[in-house]
């Protein structure tokens, strides 16, 4: 059987998630493996919850957010860019190859963009292979 | 231990075909603390609803898990139904097997084992949910609205007479705006006028409204229900309480400044009206314009006020206005041309802007309504050109949408009042509303000349001095068109008021590119904005033309007045919390927070949050280093144990 | 015979994948027919060539070959089409097809053959400089590009000299390229032969790398674009004007000579100027010299009109009454100017034709800025003639 990875989606509710709604709408289809977990703003993500998603033995993690300067709360996604890209660089720096997380900007008007970018992270992330790095029971194993 | 129930909807096929919904129920059923799990054709209809009651009694549910469609779609219908049957309405949640799996899948397989995972991931949040007390405020009767041309002007007659309170704001010293500006309005050819100033003088005398001229906001408080607005009263060095508009002030002024009315083709007194009908009719100094403000000498117009009005040492000052709701109508401005040096404006007196050629056409305007050039001569020929800036990547890529029907009503009043011909170079004419391509087609007739091309440049003609050369190509016939005429009208890109930018970031209201208004949704909320309260009509959210506007202006009327009718109203609970004894002071949240909603306690040294003031984003949770802030509903601890769920399968 | 016709959407679908992606984009408004300089004076409608190539429509053989690619109607497009681009496409489809026009097939047989577009034997590109100038080394500074149009071109050889000249009177680390490269391949380019530009390129890519070359200085506007755009690396190079104007400025080179109250106008090369905004420099040079008074003609700057060598025009006949250049000379004329300076090798030869064909050599001059200022610097280039014929 091929690999099929897991990977956690976390979406803003204005935006990307409403664009995610946008593809269901307009029935594009799109690979399966991206489960969507809603929070009200992009800037609402702690790192934890990227951090968490990998131990658990997430493949990948897709965040998705308004376009900078269109947040819904004005500038809550400037902050999230910013946390996002330490978060990015520690994930690095732990040993995550870097294809394997991802930040998007996309719009709730972008239900193609949204598809297309599940489409090209989730044949991405096959390509990868399973994540081990950052995976509890590995670690523990190695241990 | 808590008692969930799992509703899982068919939304007929909708999910049904993708989705095995009767195994995905049982697979419920055997996840932590469900203990009811049920599939049925459609969940939101009525016995769908009864279900989910019947359920939380019988089983004493305390949560409830509806399997369905997109909780942008019926979150509302199911909190209500779970509310009713005695639960906390947050104790619901919804999973979107619909929009995010059986539209987007289509291997059955696949979307089975997707809803799956999403439906565990939602067992493990709910079973961390805590019921959350909805806020209930009391609601200001008041409404402002910014902007005192055609759409603030209906919009304020429309609240005013349903007993509303309104503040009408208007940055200059007249209301009436671009509209007071015009000769004739297409494609009635009514004289514009006529129509606007018995608004403006209803206006004047109505007693539930107060008129704000010569005001711009300086600071906007609070929230929906109860806005705290400050503006300001800029110096009008007239005690208007005292003038009794005789306007005796403004014959004897020696002060020359230009006419923002005439559209800078004639000058104006600097004491002044700005027209015949202004509203209010009492008079502003122009300080840069003023004999006495530059020089130190003058006060003529003192000397000749019986009413002692004139105070040369008036200051701005500030009013605090305190209202439910706030429609923004600030209009437009027209793109300045003479960047776009292949036209001319600016260079050649012969290049009018079309808010110029509307002040020829004016009987109160420079010429009295002769149309001549600025030597005086009538013209014999005049170029009409579409689209200076407007469809153009270069400068804005919109369509104006109203040049096409301006130009036109331009020509035949250049028909009617000259004997000159008429020359239209256009791209496409876009005449799409009542009675406007009747319209067009009555211009045809009147045999004006239509050139299908956009013109390239406008150069003087070198045989003729003060002549000018149109440069085009017919690109109907593929020639190359060198039209030489005397007059040249741009019908330039309507664009956002050059303080949009400002506006908008004081009533938090988001901008597209050029500062046009954002609304909520360009089909369905129109005249919403994403700050709760506040409302946007006419030209400031995009060009549009005056039937468009005042349909707007009492659409945003009516929006005002579903907030300001109500007593009281409630708000999302899900807002942001301290948690006290873990606060270590560092005032991230103060800093970040786009509402100032926490603030800094310095007597305790922890932050608090005022919940009137907080929209629930969660940016404070995220940057609280020692996670004291919580954000309801989206706690730390919910959102990862749905993402446990979310990995497990 | 019927006169309908069908959309030939394969034909569109090649100028597509040929690079003229920016079809789509036109609304057919007529800016760029309205802006372009040969509509009022050729059959050569660029928005009717848009508009066939969009529906794949036959029929524009007649007149695609019209365009000088000046860019003018690129900066005005109100939808900002790539007209160049489409321009290029259609002409690498077409060319593809062998409908090349007679005039140009010696020019792309010379540069296929010969690696330049004038028939000039590549053992001889360095013959201008009679061994005078030193080859670049890996320890110099800056290679001087000599473009084809100055190693051959008679009339232009004077400009490779100046420019020569001027680089040791400014004592600069600089050499020239040895005859392992060839054309830069900017016309070949336009004139849609693809396939022979990246020869061209790849030619000359082998020579910067091996040399190491890191500075380059242009004469001709259209390598520096060249340079810049479509080969893929960063260099630092600079146009040579841009380079006098700074070496003036910092006082490493000083006007002397004064012209004694010459009117000299610039004409504006599309490649210096719209494609690389590239302006002031050349007029700061002009200005610097004494007794020199700079005037300008009604169309410059970024509204300059193109003088018809771009785009292959250089190498193609044109009737009378359809030359810009003749436009552009009638243009500076009216000035009242004696010299019509610019910084252009194709300008300069569009426009010695067309002084001595409108026979008014006796009226006014065409100069490069490099001349002018060499002349100032009172040093004589012109002394061996009969050396200069031998080259020749």
């Amino acid at each position: 059987m091929s690999f099929e990875p897991k990977i956690l989606g976390i979406a803003c509710n204005w935006c990307t998630y409403t664009g995610a709604d946008l593809a269901g709408t307009t029935r594009l289809h799109y690979p399966p493996n991206v489960r969507v977990v809603r929070v009200m703003c992009s800037s609402r993500i702690n790192p934890s919850f990227i951090f968490r998603a990998f131990q658990l033995g997430a493949d990948g993690v897709l965040v998705g957010g308004c376009h900078p300067g269109d947040c819904h709360y004005n500038t809550g996604n400037l902050y999230a860019r910013r946390r996002l890209a330490v978060t990015k660089k520690i994930l690095e720096f732990a040993g995550l190859e870097p294809g394997r997380f991802r930040v998007e900007w996309i719009s709730a008007s972008e239900g193609n963009k949204f598809a297309e970018v599940v489409q090209e992270f989730t044949a991405q992330i096959k390509e990868l292979g399973p994540q081990q790095k950052l995976k509890i029971d590995e670690l523990q194993e190695k241990a | 231990m808590s008692r969930i129930g799992v509703f899982v909807c068919h939304c007929g096929l909708n999910i049904a075909k993708t989705i095995r919904v009767s195994e995905l129920a049982e697979f419920a059923s055997t996840l932590p603390d469900v203990v009811v799990a049920r599939d049925y054709r459609f969940m939101c209809s009525t016995p769908g609803q009864e279900m989910i009651a019947n359920d939380i009694k019988e089983h004493r549910l305390d949560r409830v898990i509806v399997t369905a469609c997109s909780p942008l779609m019926h979150e509302h219908t199911f909190r209500k139904v779970i509310e009713k049957a005695g639960l906390n309405q947050y104790m619901l949640t919804i999973v979107n097997i619909r929009e995010q799996v059986s539209w987007v899948t289509s291997d059955i397989e696949e979307g089975t084992a997707k809803a799956k995972a999403l439906l565990n991931g939602a067992v493990y949040r709910a079973r961390l949910l805590a019921p959350l007390s909805s806020r209930v405020i009391d609601v200001n009767s008041g409404v402002m609205i910014v902007g005192g041309g055609i759409a603030g002007i209906q919009a304020a007659l429309e609240l005013a007479n349903t007993g509303k309170k309104v503040y009408l704001v208007e940055k200059n010293s007249t209301i009436g705006g671009h509209m007071a500006q015009f000769d004739k309005t297409f494609p009635t050819l009514d004289c514009s006028a006529c129509i606007l100033t018995p608004k403006m003088d209803a206006v004047l005398q109505h007693p539930n409204i107060t008129l704000m001229t010569y005001c711009e906001i300086s600071e906007v408080k609070g929230f929906v229900g109860n806005f705290d607005i400050k503006v300001r009263q800029k110096a009008r060095y007239v005690n208007h309480d005292k003038c009794n508009a005789c306007l005796a002030c403004t014959e004897k002024c020696p002060g020359k400044g230009i006419s923002e009315w005439d559209e800078g083709l004639v000058k104006r007194k600097a004491i002044h009206i700005p027209f015949p009908q202004a509203v209010p009719q009492k008079p502003v100094i122009d300080r840069d314009a003023c004999t006495y403000f530059l020089k130190g000498k003058c006060r003529l117009c003192e000397k000749v006020c019986e009413q002692k009005a004139i105070d040369f040492e008036q200051q701005d000052t500030f009013i605090d206005v305190k209202v439910g709701a706030v429609i923004v109508a600030t209009g437009y401005n027209l793109m300045d041309t003479s960047p776009l040096v292949q036209y001319g404006y600016g260079k050649y007196p012969g290049v009018y802007s079309a808010l110029e050629a509307e002040r020829l056409f004016n009987s109160a305007g420079p010429t009295s309504g002769k149309v001549t050039l600025r030597d005086g001569k009538e013209p014999q020929a005049i170029a009409i050109l579409h689209c200076i800036g407007s469809r153009d990547k270069n400068n804005y890529e919109h369509c104006s949408r109203v040049c096409c029907m301006y130009s036109l009503k331009f020509a035949h009043l250049f028909k009617e009042k000259t004997s000159a011909d008429v020359y239209q170079f256009y791209i496409d004419i876009r005449a799409a509303g009542k009675g406007y391509e009747e319209f067009y087609n009555r211009i045809i007739e009147e045999d004006v000349k239509f050139i299908r091309g956009k013109v390239a440049r406008v150069a003087e003609s070198s045989d003729e001095p003060g002549r000018l050369i149109v440069e085009a190509e017919d690109t109907i016939t593929g020639k190359f068109v060198q039209l030489p005429v005397d007059m040249v009208v741009l019908s330039p890109a309507m664009i956002p008021r050059e303080d949009s930018k400002e506006v908008g970031r004081l009533f938090n209201l988001s901008t597209d590119k050029h500062g046009f208004f954002m609304e909520r949704h360009p089909k369905l909320a129109p005249l919403s904005t994403m700050s709760e309260g506040i409302f946007i009509a006419g030209t400031c959210q995009s060009p549009k033309d005056i039937p468009d506007t005042v349909a707007q202006a009492n659409g945003a009327a009516a929006e005002a007045l579903t907030i300001v009718s109500r007593e009281k109203m409630e708000l999302e609970a899900t807002t942001a919390m301290v948690n006290p004894a873990s606060c270590c002071g560092c005032q991230n949240c103060v800093r970040v927070c786009p509402y100032g909603a926490p603030l800094f306690n310095y007597e305790k040294g922890v932050s608090e949050i005022n919940e009137a003031l907080c929209k629930g984003c969660g940016l404070c949770a995220s940057v609280c280093p020692t996670s004291a802030i919580i954000a309801r509903h989206f706690t730390n601890e919910q959102v990862l144990a749905e993402i446990e769920g979310l990995m497990e399968f | 015979m019927s006169q309908a016709v069908t959309p030939y959407l394969e034909m569109s679908q090649a100028i597509i994948e040929a690079g003229g992606e920016a079809l789509k984009k036109c609304y057919q408004c007529g800016t760029c027919s309205g802006t372009c300089p040969w509509t009022p004076i050729t059959n050569f409608n660029i928005r009717k060539l848009v508009r066939y190539g969009q529906l794949g429509f036959d029929g524009i053989e007649d007149f695609m070959w019209g365009c000088s690619t000046c860019k003018f109607c690129v900066d005005r497009c109100p939808r900002g089409v790539e007209l160049i681009d489409i321009v290029t496409a259609i002409r690498n489809v077409y060319s593809g097809g062998g409908m090349l026009p007679q005039s140009l097939r010696s020019f792309v047989g010379s540069l296929a053959a010969r690696g330049n577009p004038w028939s000039g034997d590549p053992a001889k590109r360095n013959d201008w400089a009679k061994e005078k100038y030193p080859l670049y080394k890996k320890e110099m500074e800056y290679l001087f590009w000599t473009c084809c149009t100055i190693c051959y071109d008679p009339r232009n050889t004077r400009l490779a000299r100046a420019t020569a000249e001027l680089l040791n009177q400014a004592a600069l680390s600089w050499g020239i390229p040895s005859i392992d490269v060839n054309c830069c391949g900017e016309s070949v380019r336009k004139v849609g032969d693809l396939e022979l530009f990246e020869r061209l390129k790849n030619t000359n890519l082998n020579y910067f790398q091996a040399n190491s070359v890191a500075k380059m200085i242009t004469v001709s506007p259209h390598c520096l674009v060249t340079f810049k755009k479509e080969y893929g690396e960063d260099y630092n190079i600079v146009h040579f004007s841009e380079l006098l104007a700074s070496l003036i400025k910092e006082g490493k080179l000083k006007p002397k000579k004064d012209f004694g109250g010459i009117k000299v106008t610039y004409h504006d090369p599309c490649y210096l100027g719209r494609h690389s905004g590239i302006y002031d420099a050349p007029r700061d040079v002009i200005k610097s010299l004494p007794g020199v008074e700079l005037v300008e003609m009604k169309r410059n700057r970024e509204q300059s009109m193109c003088c018809g060598g771009g785009g292959g025009g250089l190498w193609m006949e044109k009737l009378k009454g359809e030359r810009l250049s003749d436009l552009r000379v009638e243009e500076a004329l009216a000035t009242g100017a004696n010299v019509l300076a610019t910084a252009c090798p194709y300008c300069i030869t569009m426009f010695e034709d067309s002084i001595r064909t409108l026979n008014v050599d006796d009226k006014i001059v065409v100069k490069d800025v490099t001349e002018l200022l060499l002349e100032s610097l009172e040093i004589n280039i012109d002394e061996p003639v009969g050396d200069m014929c031998e080259i020749v």
